[in-house]
């Protein structure tokens, strides 16, 4: 019913959420905040990912094979959460930023079209 | 793929390891807001509005968790399996809410299965024959639609036969009563039908033991064989596997039998026992000998439609007419599917009984719909802590179905057993002549449609309560000592439904209530006749011993004399055709003197032979001229006619004395001596027909209806009269011995099946509503103690307190009613084929009706604002 209308939202945005999350994750493992504060910063600040729906997300991904998840301590010595990207986070990733620059130069050729 | 296992791995993990998912989750989450919080620290904000700001930005907790959850794997089914432990303890922590709900659906889903296992085994499952859908019915069309599926002559049975190329099969056949000796037990008069070779061919159907009839075996001197039924074999022969080849005595003559049908095999009629050869003669020229009297099936070639079927015989009846002026002109053909045959009659009131009891379970729809408002509306802080602590509106609506759909499912379950329990009464207390009704039971399908109606009940009941209550004001719910009223909205709803329950409670009453007074009418009917202390039997004597008229009449007279001779017995009389146990002989007749009719257009009679004391006996009144008496023998050419028959045609003369030819007499002319009164014979809601009466020795039936006269109570004489036949012929079957009441009463078992059915139903209907009134009015009355309180003690009167509460009560009554009898109009149209005697609109139903369902919501809103009234302001007003 209407859990089919959420997904389908959903899915709109996890496309573009998933992409950022694999994206932010290249370079080193982090943790939640981690992974909210890197894609502020590499979208410069476009994208707050708030707790609500990057946690979510996080978890998705995780059973979904593309991130390990691992206790450790962060830069202020508290237990925290780090995720990192697996070989097939790694193929993932390639496969959202190629679909993803397929998708950005027809709809910007779509929309200088006159 | 990878994909597909981790997921599934996970979906294993988070099933069992749920709590310490759970925890690293909660560990996961709080260690961000402790993060968030000492970046905002560093950023210069004091470490209290620093946790604050985390906080809002996180936007609490739980929700992120709850958030988390449900993104899992296996959250459906987890949280599914929560919902329904959940919604089992609340329904057992109150019993009372869920006893009448289960009750109320039970009652709803419990005739809906009963009605329904009967349409499914009288309408929907197939004829037990094999290929059923290919087996047709083959009649002759007279000009009338009365005569829209007559009974066929056997010499076009046996023309079309020979000329039709549409058919695999065509079989005849005939009901008889025939005299069965040998074998266990008492002489026994049994129903027969006489066969044509095709006729199991046909049907496609095998004796289990032995064989069918031969080609041969249905020609004149080779047909003494005989096919048992398995009732027969069983019963009068003991399930004798030997029993081929031993021999049977029908009516006087040894018969061999040949084969023994397998159980519940039967054609058209389930009171036949036995099959025997038909042997039509295709020498004899029937036309001139015989009327209309066979029951025609055929089996349609493959690939063969029944309009092909119907348009080739359509042509040939027409060549028929050319050839056979005299006796065709106006017939034609009729082609009927089996299945239609057999049920077509009784759809429509099957179809009435299942919108009657589609009406039942709406109004416990609506009743636990009600019931769950009040509910929702005592749970509604319940429903807010859980909607604060983070479930989505989805996930409340989605508990709260779950708990609507466990109550249907409860309600399926009993309702279940309550139609099994019905069935066995409906079977029981059912009429013999509703076909298939032995066939009804509760199969897969049956079982299949009682749990798709409760998820659907459930489903129905529970989705506006669930959408209604879980949208809770948090603010207001969760506050302290709020008193938790649902507000304008849900009163609406309730409102909505307790109309709904009136208007439907309503067209259920009418019903029903034309019903009985339609079956009032028919019971109050003009017979005719008086029933009253009369013992009826039949006699069918066999051709063997009995195959001169002078034995035949010599029997009758002689058991008439014996029977006559008991005490307490006041007249004897005897006639061919008894009234209301099924048709006369019918023939042409014209009135010597006028006209002749053009082929085709002579006006029917129908015809029956009595002897001296019929017309006394049943108390039938002469009404002008003599009766026939024993002075009319057999070359007698008088003869009685109805008042019908006078009235008719006679309209303005005297019609003693005058003289007419009936067809089959053949040129003979009779005479009118007497006319009698008029009887209901066909039906108590047939007009009577045209009938003439011709004394016995003129045409020396073999079987007749012995009719018996008593002084007093009829019943006490059945069992000396039948001795009285005994010491004549020990040989001589006693059939049908009944009373005339009894007769009668048969004659209208089905009319009153169908009325004490739809009475029951809109019984339980009025019940279901009346309740549901009471229980919003009691809620209402319930809901408004403080603003009772606060009128009585700004002085109103308990007469203004009674008038607020009652009159609210009885305007949505009111506004139900006129929807209900405006939906009736329309709706009571489908039973006019079950009327008789009154319209579908009849005023003093629909009057009567509604003021029952007007005193029963009086009642239903008196109760609670007299409650209401006796409110004690101080503690009205304390309550807060």
């Amino acid at each position: 019913m209407s859990a089919r209308d959420d997904d389908f939202k959903a899915d709109l945005l996890q496309g573009t959420l998933h992409l950022l999350v694999l994206k932010a994750l290249v370079a080193q493992p982090l943790h939640g905040l981690g992974v909210s504060n890197r894609i502020s910063q590499i979208t410069n600040g476009t994208f707050d990912v708030k707790p609500g729906s990057l946690f979510p997300a996080l978890h998705r991904m995780e059973e979904a094979g593309w991130l390990k998840a691992e206790w450790g301590e962060s830069e202020n010595k508290r237990r925290a959460k780090f995720y990192s990207l697996t070989k097939a986070g790694r193929r993932q990733l390639d496969t959202e930023t190629e679909d993803w620059q397929r998708i950005s130069i027809a709809m910007t050729s779509a929309l200088r079209a006159s | 793929m990878t994909k597909l296992i981790s997921r599934a791995g996970s979906l294993l993990h988070n099933t069992t390891h749920k709590q310490q998912i759970d925890r690293e989750l909660t560990e996961e989450v709080s260690s961000y807001v402790e993060m968030l919080t000492e970046e905002k620290m560093k950023n210069g904000m004091n470490e209290q509005d620093a946790r604050r700001a985390a906080l809002v930005e996180v936007g609490g907790v739980e929700q992120v968790k709850e958030e988390v959850r449900a993104s899992r794997s296996g959250s459906g089914l987890e949280s599914f399996v929560m919902d329904l432990r959940y919604g089992m303890r609340s329904l057992l922590k109150k019993p009372g809410f869920t006893i009448t709900a289960v009750v109320a659906l039970a009652l709803g889903i419990g005739a809906n299965t009963a009605i329904f296992s009967v349409i499914n085994g009288v309408l929907l499952r197939s004829l037990s024959y094999a290929n059923p859908d290919t087996i047709v019915m083959v009649w002759e069309r007279g000009a009338t639609e009365r005569n829209a599926r007559n009974v066929v002559s056997p010499a076009n049975y046996l023309d079309w036969q020979k000329q039709s190329m549409s058919f695999d099969q065509m079989a005849a056949t005939v009901e008889q009563r025939v005299n069965l000796t040998g074998g266990r037990g008492e002489p026994e008069e049994i129903k027969a039908q006489f066969v044509s070779q095709g006729f199991f061919p046909a049907l496609g159907e095998q004796p289990m033991l032995g064989r069918s009839f031969l080609a041969e075996e249905d020609t004149v001197g080779k047909e003494l064989v005989i096919i048992l039924s398995h009732e027969l074999w069983q019963t009068r022969f003991g399930s004798d596997p030997a029993v081929i080849g031993k021999q049977a005595t029908i009516s006087g003559r040894q018969r061999t039998i040949v084969g023994v049908m397998p159980p519940g095999f039967h054609f058209l009629d389930n009171q036949v026992r036995a099959w025997m050869p038909m042997a039509l003669d295709p020498a004899i020229d029937y036309r001139g000998k015989s009327g209309r009297y066979l029951k025609v099936v055929a089996r349609l070639k493959p690939g063969v439609t029944v309009q092909q079927a119907q348009g080739e015989l359509t042509g040939i009846a027409k060549q028929l007419e050319q050839t056979h002026v005299k006796f065709n002109t106006g017939w034609s053909v009729n082609v009927v599917p089996m299945h239609e045959q057999v049920v077509g009659e009784i759809r429509p009131i099957l179809i009435v009984l299942l919108a009657a009891v589609a009406f039942v379970l709406l109004i416990a729809c609506a009743n636990v719909a009600n019931l769950l408002l009040s509910r929702a509306a005592s749970r509604q802080r319940e429903l807010a802590l859980r909607a604060a602590l983070g479930a989505s509106r989805g996930r409340l609506v989605r508990q709260m179905l779950t708990e609507s759909v466990l109550l249907a499912l409860m309600g399926g379950l009993v309702g279940v057993l309550l139609a099994y329990w019905g069935i066995q009464l409906l079977i029981g207390f059912g009429p013999d002549n509703i076909p298939r009704l032995g066939e009804i039971t509760i199969d897969p399908r049956v079982l299949g449609f009682t749990f798709g109606i409760s998820l659907l009940t459930g489903g129905l009941f529970g989705l506006i309560p669930a959408l209604q209550a879980s949208r809770p004001d948090l603010n207001d719910a969760l506050k302290e000592g709020s008193r938790g009223s649902t507000g304008g909205r849900s009163r609406t709803l309730r409102n909505v439904f307790v109309i709904t329950e009136v208007a439907l409670a309503l067209v259920l009453l009418i019903g029903a209530g034309l019903m009985i007074r339609s079956f009032v009418r028919l019971q109050s009917v003009e017979t005719g006749f008086n029933p009253e202390n009369v013992l009826t039997m039949r006699l069918q004597l066999p051709r063997k011993n009995y195959g001169e008229p002078h034995q035949i009449l010599d029997f009758f007279k002689r058991a008439e004399e014996r029977i006559a001779a008991l005490p307490g017995v006041q007249v004897v009389g005897a006639i061919s055709y008894l009234p209301l146990t099924g048709p006369a002989a019918r023939d042409g007749f014209k009135v010597v003197g006028r006209p002749e009719p053009a082929p085709g257009q002579e006006p029917g009679v129908e015809v029956r032979v009595i002897t001296p004391g019929y017309f006394q006996a049943m108390g039938i009144p002469l009404i002008k001229g003599r009766l026939l008496d024993e002075r009319d023998g057999k070359d007698s050419r008088l003869l009685l006619i109805n008042e019908t028959m006078a009235k008719k045609y006679f309209p303005n003369e005297d019609p003693v004395g005058k003289q007419i030819i009936v067809t089959w007499s053949d040129g003979v002319v009779d005479e009118i001596v007497g006319i009698v009164g008029d009887i209901r014979e066909g039906a108590l809601n047939k007009e009577p027909e045209t009938a003439i009466y011709w004394p016995h020795p003129r045409e020396p039936y073999s079987g007749m209806a012995l009719v018996v006269r008593a002084a007093g109570d009829a019943a006490r004489l059945s069992t000396v009269v039948p001795k009285e036949i005994r010491a004549i012929d020990p040989e001589q079957p006693v059939a049908d011995l009944r009373t005339m009441k009894q007769v009668v009463a048969k004659s209208i078992a089905r009319p009153r099946f169908n009325t004490v059915l739809l009475a029951i139903f809109a019984g339980v209907a009025l019940v279901l509503a009346s309740v549901g009134l009471y229980g919003v009015m009691n809620y209402s009355a319930t809901q408004r103690t403080h603003e009772v309180g606060i009128r009585m003690a700004l002085g109103a009167m308990r007469a203004d307190i009674m008038r607020l509460v009652v009159g609210n009560g009885m305007l949505l009554t009111l506004i139900g009613i006129g929807i209900g009898v405006a939906a009736s109009v329309g709706l009571t149209r489908l039973m006019q084929s079950f009327l008789f005697g009154i319209g579908t609109t009849d005023a003093l139903t629909f009057i009567a009706v509604s003021a029952l369902l007007i005193a029963v919501a009086l009642v239903a809103n008196y109760i609670p604002a007299r409650k209401a009234t006796r409110v004690n302001p101080v503690i009205a007003l304390r309550y807060e």
